[in-house]
């Protein structure tokens, strides 16, 4: 019993990983054009696509089938921005509908291009570890070290660097930041770019422990969603915690309460939370 | 002179309208008796699309809330009218009104806490609300029959009328009408709600927000009414889908539903009442029409749609302003 406790918080923590490094992009976009931006679950899909096409196809080593991911992520989330975004600033709902056509679009490219048949990746890395008599798959582990990296690297990115000071004031106030110099298409691009590049990465470490299908974004994406609005908008380190939160009571409910309902838990947390705090766990006012 | 011959501008436009509208009206009526089974079908499952996109405009357009769980309240109608008819043997004139006034009390429900949430927040809520609903009516099958569906659903019980004799709803025909029926009602009872002391409130809460409350608008309570309303319209509008198809499956109530429902009602140009109709009747045919074509059909669909946000950010609204001058 105990044993399976942690075994499922582990598990939960992995999947929480993935969500949060795909809600970390989604953050940084919503809260610079206050759109939830849905496509990101269509880039997902595809540079999942890439992934597996550059290991499996091409039959080359797996980190650089995860590159490719990366790299189509941000050409994908970038060439959006320039040619679509940008034109509608401002105009949230305008916004809000392309992006959900984007994530129709690339989702039906998929089927069509590549049928609804699900396809398979080889583990990145066999065997497992044994801790404390627990055993743990090579591949869950190398998902959370690698995302937790890249999840540091993202924030020292944002918090250390001039690009990244820029980034967090269009965030704050868009208007404010272009009076000081800031050039805001340049922001647009690089965030676009980052959170493609992220979703990309995402779908590329998980391939391998479920599948490649073309509804393989659904999920990650609600999920993503969900940890925005719980972690708040503009928080980055809550976009950590509320990834591990939800996969960790997804996890454990899917366990102990009902495995059919695994991903109807994050529809109570959400409320739970968002009457607590309205903003989030570490929104802004 | 000049007010003379004004007035005489206007009264001629009103007839031009008036005109139209019959001529429109004669049409929609006049189509069952030559179309094919299968267009006249299309017809139907629009015009329900139709019903549910100006309802759910009264929420969006008029009172300013995005919600993505349309879909879920048209759902939960269509669940609740075939179980109320299924397992209390109530006839559907029963349950069709019975299911309007459950959806909207646990609208009011749901509302209640989800609409202390602003923007973008309040759209995300109600979209893991539809995921919810999907899961349930996908899991509780001692309930709703889970992945194979609830079936041997009944249409509207007919009855005798002194000329036309028995009007018969398993008729393909007949329910042309029924739902023909519906919709305009549906339509007319928005058109004088929106105009009215209510309607003015909640665009005043569409408006800004804050500066209504700071009048005095009790903003929450009028938010939830607006979401109530609208989602009970969506209720029944699910009802005359259940016992019009009479097979109901959860795939037909996934996200994907809510989603189409907002596109139609942006598509078509929202705070309009009418764009939002037309938006649907647009979207429902240009699905029809790619079935040839099944794997290219959401491909043309989100294309289509990408180049009107970029070229026509206001919708069919917009083109109408843009032909006509005005929106008749």
């Amino acid at each position: 019993m105990m044993q399976n406790v942690v075994f499922q918080t582990v598990n939960g923590l992995i999947m929480g990983a993935i969500y949060a490094l795909m809600a970390l992009g989604l953050n940084l976009i919503w809260s610079i054009t206050d759109v939830p931006e849905f496509s990101q679950g269509g880039i997902y899909v595809v540079a999942a696509y890439i992934g597996y096409f550059v290991v499996v196809s091409a039959n080359l080593p797996w980190f650089l089938g995860l590159f490719a991911a990366m790299g189509a992520g941000a050409v994908l989330g970038f060439s959006f921005e320039k040619l679509l975004y940008r034109r509608m600033r401002g105009m949230t709902l305008n916004l809000l509908l392309s992006a959900i056509a984007l994530f129709f679009l690339l989702v039906n490219v998929a089927v069509w291009l590549w049928t609804p048949k699900a396809r398979f990746l080889p583990l990145y890395v066999g065997g497992e570890v044994v801790f404390f008599g627990l055993q743990f798959s090579r591949q869950r582990l190398l998902v959370l070290v690698l995302s937790l990296l890249l999840f540091i690297l993202v924030n020292l990115f944002v918090w250390r660097t001039k690009p990244g000071k820029a980034i967090r004031a269009a965030s704050q106030d868009r208007e404010a930041a272009q009076l000081v110099g800031i050039n805001i298409d340049t922001v647009s691009s690089l965030v676009f770019s980052l959170g493609g590049a992220l979703s990309g990465t995402a779908a590329a470490l998980i391939s391998p422990l479920y599948a490649v299908y073309p509804a393989m974004g659904d999920l990650p994406l609600l999920k993503a969603l969900v940890v925005v609005i719980l972690g708040g908008l503009g928080s980055v380190q809550g976009v950590l915690i509320a990834g591990g939160l939800l996969g960790v009571v997804e996890s454990l409910g899917a366990t102990f309460i009902s495995s059919a309902y695994q991903h109807g838990f994050s529809f109570f947390i959400l409320i739970l939370v968002l009457l607590l705090r309205p903003r989030g766990l570490f929104g802004r006012v | 002179m000049v007010t003379t011959l004004l007035s005489r501008q206007v009264s001629l436009r009103r007839i031009l309208v008036l005109g139209a509208a019959t001529v429109v009206a004669l049409l929609f009526l006049s189509v069952p008796m030559g179309a094919t089974d299968y267009v006249i079908y299309v017809m139907v499952l629009a015009f329900l699309f139709a019903a549910l996109a100006a309802s759910y405009d009264l929420l969006l357009g008029y009172t300013g809330q995005l919600s993505f769980a349309h879909g879920a309240f048209y759902g939960i109608g269509a669940y609740t009218s075939a179980l109320i008819t299924l397992r209390a043997g109530l006839p559907f004139w029963v349950a069709f009104p019975l299911t309007g006034v459950f959806v909207f009390v646990l609208a009011g429900g749901v509302g209640f806490p989800a609409l202390k949430l602003r923007g973008a927040y309040f759209a995300v809520t109600t979209f893991f609300f539809a995921h919810f609903v999907y899961l349930v009516f996908l899991n509780s099958v001692a309930l709703t029959g889970g992945p194979l569906g609830l079936s041997g659903i009944r249409p509207p019980e007919g009855f005798n009328l002194p000329i036309l004799g028995v009007v018969d709803f398993g008729s393909l025909r007949i329910y042309y009408y029924l739902a023909l029926a519906f919709l305009v009602a549906v339509v007319g009872f928005l058109y004088i709600l929106v105009r009215s002391r209510l309607g003015r409130l909640f665009v005043a809460i569409r408006e800004d927000e804050v500066l209504a409350e700071s009048i005095g608008i009790n903003t929450a309570a009028y938010k939830v009414l607006s979401f109530s309303i609208s989602a009970g319209l969506a209720g029944m509008t699910g009802s005359l889908f259940a016992h019009f198809f009479r097979l109901l499956h959860p795939s037909t109530f996934t996200w994907m539903t809510s989603e189409m429902i907002v596109i139609m009602t942006l598509v078509g140009g929202t705070g309009t009442l009418f764009g939002p109709m037309l938006g649907a009747g647009i979207v429902t045919f240009i699905l029809e029409l790619m079935r040839f074509a099944p794997e290219l059909r959401f491909i043309v669909w989100a294309v289509a749609l990408l180049t009107i946000l970029l070229f026509e950010p206001k919708g069919l609204a917009g083109i109408a302003v843009r032909l006509f001058g005005r929106l008749v």
